[in-house]
């Protein structure tokens, strides 16, 4: 993936995210929701590709479903639209619950981007030098659990070589008694072997002095820039918010502030990845029509 | 321990209550959000702890190592909805204790979620497990949880559909965007009662089946570790 | 002044009742120096390893002392222990700790609580040095066990350490990356004049380059001298280590040569052209041709395998007929698909196309637990996939209830005064004979084995070979996927060459390695220019005794 959000600094990356989610949740004004699902859905799709249309299919079903069905279990409002199995289904109750799908959008739009963004090691880096015990654990979690999937595949595959694997047709049991014993064949395996791993760690001075952390990503002007930026136009954000911008009540009759300043610094923060993308597309593009 | 009781009463007096009023001052529907940051703020301390101990290399493979077997164990059990991660916890709690039992936990909803990819869930699944092996640890100290095949299953039954279940669909009714009161609290909760059931019957099924051989595993390496620490000094 | 120096050391593990790993061991180790240490498994040589690093020194009884640089071991403080001693262990997977390369390379260096800037530099250094710039980035899971290795040297090199001390290092590794690994072991040995002790099975590599060899038997030093005399007193002791050296040395004294012993396959052939500077009168090894097979054990026809779907072809129209009552070898390169098409027959691996007839009927047809029970079984790569239990006996016990077949099976595979240990407790030699018997247990007619040879030494190599000439002799027929061309050529009675997902040539093994110039074995490779179809150092001393007109 070349995306140039992601080649920042993890900790440019962690708080943007963090800014983006917690906004995401407690902003329920539609036009803060409205524009973080829009500007979440952009930088998704920028990171995903093709990839992005299947989940992105299901996220909007989900929040169409959930729109729905809000009414049906909350009967305040004033127009009502109907009537389903005797209760009114009204408006106000769908407008609210299609705000609280596009906040559940929202987040989940940001989550993913989150996953895609801020992958294990960057987030072990950045926790590297403020708690280096629970990172280092971290680390080594990730590096047993790909050793210990490919033992246990090796181990049902030596089982079944021998008549002691598990058919696909078995009875629950049987899979059940099977599985513990390969689980508790691996469990054997991972535990002795844990045993050179303590020896390889303390032989190569573990816990001798006080540990320093090897800092693969390195902050950089750029991402002081950013960081920078970001933090003003969340300071914004928060302003708007305090004087009251993002005031919205749903229930009994529909009361929002009227739209203003703080959605547009809340959708110039939003964006700020995906217009780092598109610039770095633009000057590669630049760059090589020069050449 | 001085500092990290200093932290616990910090969290408890001060920044709980700070986290409650935080919450009622934001605007709209903000349960989740609230929610979430006291777990957080739960959850620090004993990581601090943890941090603090300066844990040998020992301990530190020992946790990894438990919560590398937790993550991985689905992969052993060809059956979709059993799961034996929570049972491998609690286990890990039962051999090494509350501090271990509950890091294993939370570590392990951590991880594994750098697989699956991180959700909202996250925390709240950090403090279910991590809870869980603590209380399996606390259960065991205690006495009051016999190393009997029966005994370890009910133990894991009864903390999944108590605990582990009900706190994860109490994150499920405040992220879903819908209005909470009587009727879809109690939707969200028998929805979830299903799943609950199919998993606190896998943690028992896998604590009975593997509860023993595991526990003596265990103990096999805490001798090894006993002599190899012997040769350091 | 001495590097390290052994001063009359003894030592007891607390379970040993009383029986000594180490007795009276006096040595002297200078600065600079390449030492080899060999011995059977279970001579002492890892426990006398251990003793040269405190953090990884056992807990018994101890006797005598260790000085390094002239001061008492024990007294160096952790950080110039950790930092000025190097210890790589066998096994590559579970010494790395980190999930990323560069993590894995900086972890000494985050231990001893260097600089930002220092550890930037060293780092550099290091994957420049050991050539691990392309991989830099990488996941650990998704190196080759070769490149793991190299990562734990590189990531020990990264401390800078005056010794470098080498547990078996390449027992879990193919020939090439073995070799590749153990000159980068002499290259830092050379170049930086880093002291290397080390242990090793394939003295073949390691033997010509040593500075010394010391031998080890029953935790007491046996002999202490350059590799070319103890090559020379081994054969007069008429040691079972003989049995280790390189090729060149014993075709040497065993044809009853006289003088300096050749040490590499350049040594042997001068010597061999000076014994021999006409073409001697018998020079060829009797080696018939592979009779035709009339009802194939194992019949493969034009297998077509891939992993995912737009994988490239692993297997690709693999073709086989394996007689029934042999031991037939599958060889060569790494990732070639020789394990996969192992996989194939068993079923682990479907392939899209061909067919696999087992004793003439196609594996589809077999009903389950009839294939598996009685017919075939494969012994894994890796003896601890097959360990489930606390006892070797229990493992057996889960394969049949009939305790006098248990009691025989083992005794074929002798491992009866091991069956009440832990499996984990066994040496790889021992633990590849329990997962032997498990395998055996199932009473195959066709035993198939992954790399059996892999991570055990000579003697129990011979042990292995003995217990398949049985097995052979029972009538059961064996097909095994190896790197080990020299066991190959010993025991196998046809040889396949495996290359590009497809079986390209089969012979017999004399036919086979006679006919190689580069993929055969070192005695071949050493007589060939005066000998034709002499494949191991016995057939090559057979040829220069009837040369000379004596008698076997």
């Amino acid at each position: 993936m070349n995306d140039a959000f992601s080649k920042c600094h993890p900790l440019v990356n962690f708080l943007f995210f963090v800014g983006a989610i917690v906004c995401g949740a407690i902003l329920q004004h539609p036009a803060y929701v409205a524009v973080g699902t829009v500007c979440g859905a952009v930088y998704y799709v920028l990171l995903r590709r093709s990839k992005a249309v299947k989940p992105m299919a299901l996220m909007l079903l989900l929040a169409l479903v959930m729109t729905a069905v809000n009414p049906v279990f909350n009967t305040r409002g004033e127009h009502v639209l109907f009537h389903l199995l005797g209760r009114p289904y009204t408006q106000e109750a769908l407008v609210y619950g299609a705000a609280l799908s596009g906040v559940l959008l929202t987040m989940l739009l940001w989550l993913g981007c989150y996953n895609a963004v801020l992958t294990g090691d960057k987030f072990t880096a950045l926790f590297g030098s403020i708690l280096p015990a629970i990172s280092l654990l971290l680390v080594m979690v990730l590096r047993m659990v790909p050793n210990l999937m490919r033992k246990t595949r090796q181990i049902v595959g030596a089982r079944r070589c021998v008549g002691k694997g598990t058919m696909e047709d078995a009875p629950t049991g049987e899979k059940l008694r099977g599985g513990v014993t390969v689980l508790s064949a691996m469990t054997s395996w991972a535990l002795e072997g844990s045993i050179v791993t303590a020896d390889s760690m303390r032989s190569r001075g573990y816990g001798a002095t006080r540990r320093s952390s090897f800092m693969i990503y390195r902050m950089t002007g750029t991402d002081a820039l950013v960081l920078t930026v970001m933090v003003l136009l969340l300071a914004v954000v928060i302003t708007a918010v305090c004087l009251g911008q993002a005031a919205v009540a749903f229930l009994p009759h529909l009361t929002a502030a009227p739209v203003s300043w703080g959605v547009c610094a809340y959708g110039a923060y939003l964006l700020l990845p995906a217009v780092l993308h598109g610039k770095e597309a633009l000057q590669w593009r630049i760059s090589r029509s020069g050449i | 321990m001085k500092k990290s009781t200093a932290v616990t009463l910090l969290v408890f007096f001060l920044l709980i209550p700070a986290a409650l009023y935080l919450g009622l001052q934001l605007p709209g529907r903000s349960y989740y959000l609230t929610a979430t940051l006291i777990i957080l703020e739960i959850l620090v301390p004993f990581f601090l702890a943890f941090e603090g101990r300066r844990p040998q290399a020992r301990e530190l493979v020992v946790v990894a190592v438990l919560c590398a077997i937790a993550i991985a164990s689905r992969v052993a059990l060809p059956l979709p909805h059993f799961k034996p991660t929570i049972a491998v916890i609690m286990l890990a709690g039962i051999a090494f204790g509350t501090e271990t039992g509950f890091m294993v936990g939370a570590i392990t909803a951590l991880v594994s979620n750098f697989f699956v990819g991180q959700g909202a869930f996250t925390p709240w699944q950090m403090m279910a497990y991590g809870a869980a092996g603590l209380a399996a640890g606390f259960f065991a100290q205690k006495g009051w949880l016999p190393r009997k095949p029966w005994a370890l299953a009910l133990f894991g039954f009864f903390a999944v559909m108590l605990w582990v279940g009900p706190l994860l669909d109490v994150c499920s009714l405040f992220l879903t965007p819908i209005q909470i009161n009587r009727q879809t609290v109690t939707a969200i909760f028998t929805s979830g009662l299903v799943v609950n059931v199919v998993q606190a019957s896998g943690a028992a099924a896998t604590m009975l089946l593997l509860g023993r051989p595991l526990l003596e595993k265990l103990e096999r390496i805490q001798i090894k570790y006993g002599m190899l620490s012997g040769g350091a000094h | 002044m001495a590097h390290f120096q052994i001063r009359n050391l003894s030592f007891t593990y607390p379970t040993a009742k009383g029986k000594e790993s180490l007795r009276n061991v006096e040595l002297t180790i200078e600065r600079g120096e390449y030492v080899v240490l060999c011995g059977k498994s279970g001579s002492g040589k890892t426990t006398l390893l251990r003793h040269l690093k405190p953090m990884l020194t056992p807990y018994g009884q101890r006797w005598g002392e260790v000085l390094f640089n002239g001061v008492p071991l024990q007294s160096l403080s952790r950080r110039d222990q950790a930092a000025k001693i190097g210890y790589v262990m066998q096994d590559p997977d579970d010494q790395i700790v980190t999930d990323k390369v560069w993590h894995e390379l900086a972890f000494g260096l985050e231990s001893l609580g260097c600089e930002q800037k220092t550890m930037r530099a060293r780092v550099a250094e290091m994957a420049c040095y050991f050539g691990i710039q392309d991989w830099f980035h990488r996941d650990v899971a998704n190196l080759s066990g070769g490149q793991k290795q190299l990562l734990n040297l590189a990531s020990i090199m990264a401390m800078q350490p005056e010794v470098l001390i080498l547990d078996e290092p390449t027992s879990q590794l193919d020939p090439i990356a073995a070799s590749d690994f153990l000159n980068t072991v002499r290259k830092i040995n050379i170049e930086l004049g880093t002291t290397v002790i080390i242990t090793e099975h394939r003295l073949e590599d390691i033997f010509p380059y040593a500075d010394r060899a010391i031998v080890m038997d029953g935790g007491a030093v046996v002999a202490d001298d350059t590799p070319r005399n103890i090559g020379k007193l081994l054969h007069q002791q008429q040691s079972e280590m003989f049995a280790a050296m390189p090729a060149s040395v014993r075709a040497f004294y065993g044809a009853g040569g006289e003088g300096e012993c050749p040490l590499t396959v350049r040594e042997g052939r001068n010597w061999l052209s000076a014994a021999f500077p006409t073409a001697p009168q018998h020079s060829e090894m009797i080696a018939p041709a592979l009779p035709e097979v009339k009802a194939p054990a194992l019949s493969l026809r034009e297998l077509w395998f891939r992993y995912e779907k737009d994988a490239p072809d692993v297997l690709r129209g693999v073709s086989a007929d394996v007689p029934q009552g042999s031991i037939y070898a599958i060889v060569g390169g790494n990732g070639a698909g020789k394990s996969t098409t192992l996989k194939a027959v068993c079923g682990i691996c479907r392939p899209y196309r061909g067919k696999v007839k087992v004793f003439g009927k196609n594996v589809e047809k077999y009903k389950s637990g009839e294939l598996f029970g009685g017919c075939l079984a494969m012994l894994p790569q890796d003896p601890k996939s097959l360990f489930v239990k606390k006892t070797v006996r229990e493992e057996l016990q889960e394969m049949s209830r009939d305790g006098e077949k248990i009691a025989a099976v083992a005794r074929l595979c002798e491992i009866e005064p091991l069956l009440d240990s832990h499996p984990y407790d066994l040496s790889g030699g021992e633990q590849q004979r329990s997962a032997l018997a498990k395998v055996l247990l199932t009473e195959p007619k066709l035993l198939l084995l992954d790399e059996p040879t892999k991570g055990i030494d000579s003697f129990f190599k011979e042990k292995l070979a003995d217990i398949l000439c049985k097995l052979k002799a029972q009538g059961v027929t064996v097909v095994m996927v190896s790197h080990d061309v020299e066991f190959c050529a010993r025991y196998a009675d046809a040889v396949s060459m495996f290359f590009d997902g497809q079986i390209l040539t089969t012979d017999t093994p004399r036919r086979f390695f006679g006919g190689n110039s580069f993929y055969t074995t070192a005695a071949a490779r050493m007589s060939r220019h005066v000998f034709s179809m002499a494949v191991t150092a016995e057939d090559v001393v057979e040829l220069y005794r009837k040369n000379r007109g004596e008698a076997q």
